[in-house]
């Protein structure tokens, strides 16, 4: 029972993180329904700038952390400007613009070896606290993640309702050619959502590095979890995106009582598989065209 | 010298995995980016019953072969469900599973340690132990895969997979069974790339789950798109330029680690590079030269693909009771129909009556909640699409939804009906068959399009067609069915009234040969110009029936209309 107690509360942990990946992804995807596989090194990028300030630099973790954040921020609007951006502009299907971005997907992950290495960068004299709840364990840097979704999510749903770019960005997601109908900048929204999307997701990006050390491959796992928690979820909703991220986190670490460890990582494929194939619209969301 | 020769003999590797994946990327339009999966059960069958059980080649071989064909059935189901971009995060995720159970399935795989010391394949009595001795064998083999891939894209098969690329919908319409292509070619292209890798296996003698991961797959699809989409040449151009190239890297002093990163950036950047500068690759799919057609062909044919019957007025297709409900919305409530053999019936309503659903059900593009069709007193309600047209019914689409990156002839000839080349069968073992059909159906298709008078376009592609010569391919590919009911959705609209006319005679001459026709169409004069009959839809049911002109006049109907 102390074991299940365990793997929930690390159910929840994972499932924040998760969360987080899939606000961003969506927060992307929703408006400019670019499939952004180069998500998943520039969360990269977030972790190793986030290092490099704090070690190299010797800056104090939380400016190193906003200055990840921040280069996170610019790699996704540069990848939107220097990459989609053309694309769009040559009216190249939805299908030849995620090609690319799987392109950008592996120069990104392999530049980012060739220039840190590929050994685990991990920020040193970092010792969370620990804390012992009766017979679960959780750390510092856990309670961080859990409570980094509680913030943004809260931040993100009042820009999103509150603030005239907010509302552009759900009008862009609802509808990218009304949108355009009405007047809105989509090119300016898109951008703004790249910067946006990418920002939120180096958040749990500097996350991981303080609880695990940043590695070049770190992006794939991120960008498939945002994946899983946006389709589980149902594409367009944020709630959704949310609520996809704790199933999954959920479901990983519940399916370890049963399941040999070497599987973990796997089980998120398998939902994933399982859910396009059997309900493609996700568990929550409205139905797609 | 040995080494020239291994990248030679990596070469022919990744030249078939490069062409069987376009079978499925440029010919079909299948995304499914899990090709470095077939690759590893190739090699794995290959090393598991070579080293397991002593089986000598090509046993292991032909073994992967099935073993990847069902793999590939397996991972084309979610193809019939979903395509786009979900079609590839799924495979993607397929992959990963893939890799996963490699890793993980110790007792079978070897884990992370793979599986050594896959014996050599011996021809007479020597082992093909270096590249130069295996060299000849992985040339010969290539040669063989790329001749099974080449002659399934080039058959009439290929040109099917090639429409339902540029359109499901459209290639279901002219009877083509999109599910069991989808997973033929999903079961060819897994068996040829594991062909690569039970050759892999043997050549470098170990198998292990890295070589067959997401990287892989993008090496292999770098391949494809740099070589271009739809064309088997490209591939083998592209495997060539992308195994020969990073070598290069070998004559700069880099550490290991440094190099394979770099040459991982450079697959990237050439994808990029491509997509954005020249996305048709180096050798595009289309060219004008081959797609030239000869000049005097399609004096005749149009009388065998449509047999003039008696205009007599009886009654072909029945539709009755008809109902379609879209969540709370009925959009079709209680429609019932009858065409008519040498008539010409239109179709008539405000935006939103259920005319487009009306003939989707029809045709079963819906599948009605309740009531029945009947084609010539056969029940067809409740049958696939591509059935349907072979009953004898077929449709053409609002938004035209032509084959717009196939030729014009081909258009037409993907659409003639009850082709044997659409049949594997046909196509390897009577290959002289599918020959003396492909000249016949040259020259039918070539009537078709002199009896619409788009026969001086044929090579061209559909893409570069103006409006009016499209709404005349529309019209060319729906009578190349062959189907004796033809319904045409709104076949006119757009055209200025000139062209319009122009299309008239040859809607009507149809209607003589004893077709039967319904036509939805906003413009009453075409109505009152063209049909026998019409019937009056509103809100999903039938409001009236009768005759343009009674019709038109009737201020009720008129309000309704114009409201």
């Amino acid at each position: 029972m102390d074991l299940a107690l365990q793997l929930l509360v690390n159910g929840i942990i994972n499932g924040s993180h998760y969360a987080l990946l899939g606000v961003g992804f969506g927060l992307i995807f929703g408006p400019t329904k670019i499939t952004h596989f180069a998500f998943g090194p520039i969360f990269a990028v977030a972790a190793y700038v986030c290092w490099a300030a704090a070690t190299k630099l010797g800056m104090p973790l939380a400016a190193a952390a906003l200055v990840g954040i921040a280069a996170s921020a610019a790699a996704g609007v540069l990848s939107y400007l220097w990459l989609y951006r053309p694309f769009e502009r040559q009216g190249s299907s939805h299908l030849v613009v995620l090609i690319a971005s799987l392109g950008l997907f592996i120069t990104l992950e392999n530049a980012i070896g060739i220039v840190f290495g590929t050994d685990t960068k991990v920020i040193a004299d970092l010792s969370p606290d620990i804390f012992l709840w009766g017979p679960v364990v959780v750390t510092s840097i856990q309670l961080w993640q859990v409570a980094a979704l509680a913030l943004i999510a809260g931040l993100l749903a009042a820009f999103l309702r509150g603030s005239r770019h907010g509302k552009a960005i759900m009008a862009m997601t609802d509808n990218g050619e009304m949108a355009q109908i009405i007047g809105i900048d989509t090119v300016r929204v898109s951008i703004l959502a790249f910067a946006a999307g990418s920002a939120v997701a180096a958040v749990p990006a500097v996350l991981i590095l303080f609880k695990e050390g940043a590695t070049p491959h770190m992006g794939f796992v991120a960008v498939f979890m945002a994946f899983v928690a946006v389709v589980v979820g149902g594409i367009g909703s944020f709630r959704g995106a949310i609520i996809g991220g704790y199933a999954v986190g959920i479901v990983e670490n519940i399916g370890m009582w049963e399941i040999p460890t070497e599987w973990q990582s796997t089980i998120a494929f398998v939902v994933l598989f399982l859910i396009l194939l059997f309900r493609p619209a996700g568990l929550f969301g409205r139905a797609l065209r | 010298m040995d080494y020239l020769l291994h990248i030679l003999v990596m070469v022919a590797l990744y030249a078939i995995l490069a062409g069987s994946f376009n079978l499925l990327i440029g010919f079909s339009g299948l995304f499914a980016l899990s090709h470095a999966a077939f690759f590893g059960v190739g090699a794995y069958t290959t090393a598991i019953l070579a080293v397991g059980y002593g089986l000598p080649f090509p046993w292991p071989l032909l073994a992967g072969v099935v073993v990847a064909g069902l793999v590939g059935l397996a991972i084309g189901l979610p193809a019939l469900r979903v395509g786009g971009e979900y079609l590839v995060i799924i495979t993607l995720a397929l992959q990963v599973i893939a890799v996963a159970v490699m890793l993980n399935w110790t007792s079978l795989t070897g884990g992370t340690q793979g599986i050594g010391n896959v014996p050599r394949i011996q021809v007479l009595g020597t082992a093909l132990d270096t590249a130069g001795r295996f060299l000849p064998l992985a040339v010969a083999v290539a040669a063989l895969s790329l001749w099974i891939a080449w002659r399934l894209g080039a058959s009439p098969f290929g040109r099917a997979l090639r429409a339902m690329r540029e359109n499901e919908a459209a290639a279901q319409a002219v009877g083509k069974n999109v599910v069991a292509m989808k997973l033929i070619v999903f079961a060819v292209s897994a068996g040829i790339a594991s062909i690569a890798g039970a050759l892999y296996a043997h050549y470098i003698a170990f198998v292990s789950a890295v070589s067959f991961t997401i990287e892989t797959t993008i090496y292999i699809l770098a391949m494809v798109i740099l070589g271009g989409t739809g064309n088997l040449s490209g591939s083998v151009l592209g495997a060539a330029i992308l195994v020969v190239l990073p070598e290069l890297l070998k004559f700069v002093d880099l550490p290991p680690d440094i190099a394979d990163k770099l040459r991982q950036v450079m697959y990237g950047v050439i994808l990029i590079v491509m997509l954005r500068l020249r996305p048709q690759g180096l050798l595009p799919e289309h060219d004008e030269k081959r797609a030239r057609v000869p000049a005097g062909l399609g004096g005749d044919g149009l009388a065998t693909l449509a047999p003039a019957s008696p205009a007599d007025g009886a009654v072909t297709v029945e539709g009755r009771g008809l109902m379609k409900g879209f969540g709370g919305i009925v959009a079709v409530q209680d429609f019932a129909i009858d065409l008519q053999r040498g008539r010409i019936i239109g179709l008539i309503g405000p935006n939103g009556a259920g005319k487009t659903t009306a003939f989707n059900l029809l045709t079963g593009f819906l599948a009605p909640d309740a009531g029945t069709v009947r084609v010539r007193g056969e029940v067809v309600s409740g049958r696939a699409p591509h059935r349907i047209v072979r009953a004898g019914m077929a449709r053409s689409f609002q938004d035209l939804r032509l084959f717009r990156k196939m030729t014009v002839l081909d258009n037409v000839r993907v659409a003639l009906p009850a082709q044997k080349g659409d049949r594997l069968l046909h196509v390897y073992l009577l290959p002289w068959v599918v020959r003396a059909e492909e000249r016949a159906n040259l020259g039918r298709a070539m009537a078709v399009l002199r009896f619409v008078g788009l026969e001086a376009k044929a090579g061209e592609l559909a893409e570069s067609l103006s409006y009016a010569e499209e709404k005349l391919l529309v019209i060319a590919r729906l009578l190349a069915t062959g189907a004796e009911v033809l319904l045409f959705d709104e076949p006119l609209s757009g055209l200025d009234p000139g062209t319009m006319e122009s299309i008239f005679p040859i809607v009507r001459k149809l209607a003589q040969q004893g077709k039967t026709i319904c036509i939805i169409e906003h413009n009453l004069d075409v109505i009152r110009g063209l049909c026998d009959w019409a019937v009056f839809l509103d809100e999903g049911r039938k409001i009236a029936e009768g005759t343009p002109d009674t019709l038109i006049a009737d201020p009720v109907l008129a309000e309704r209309y114009f409201k």
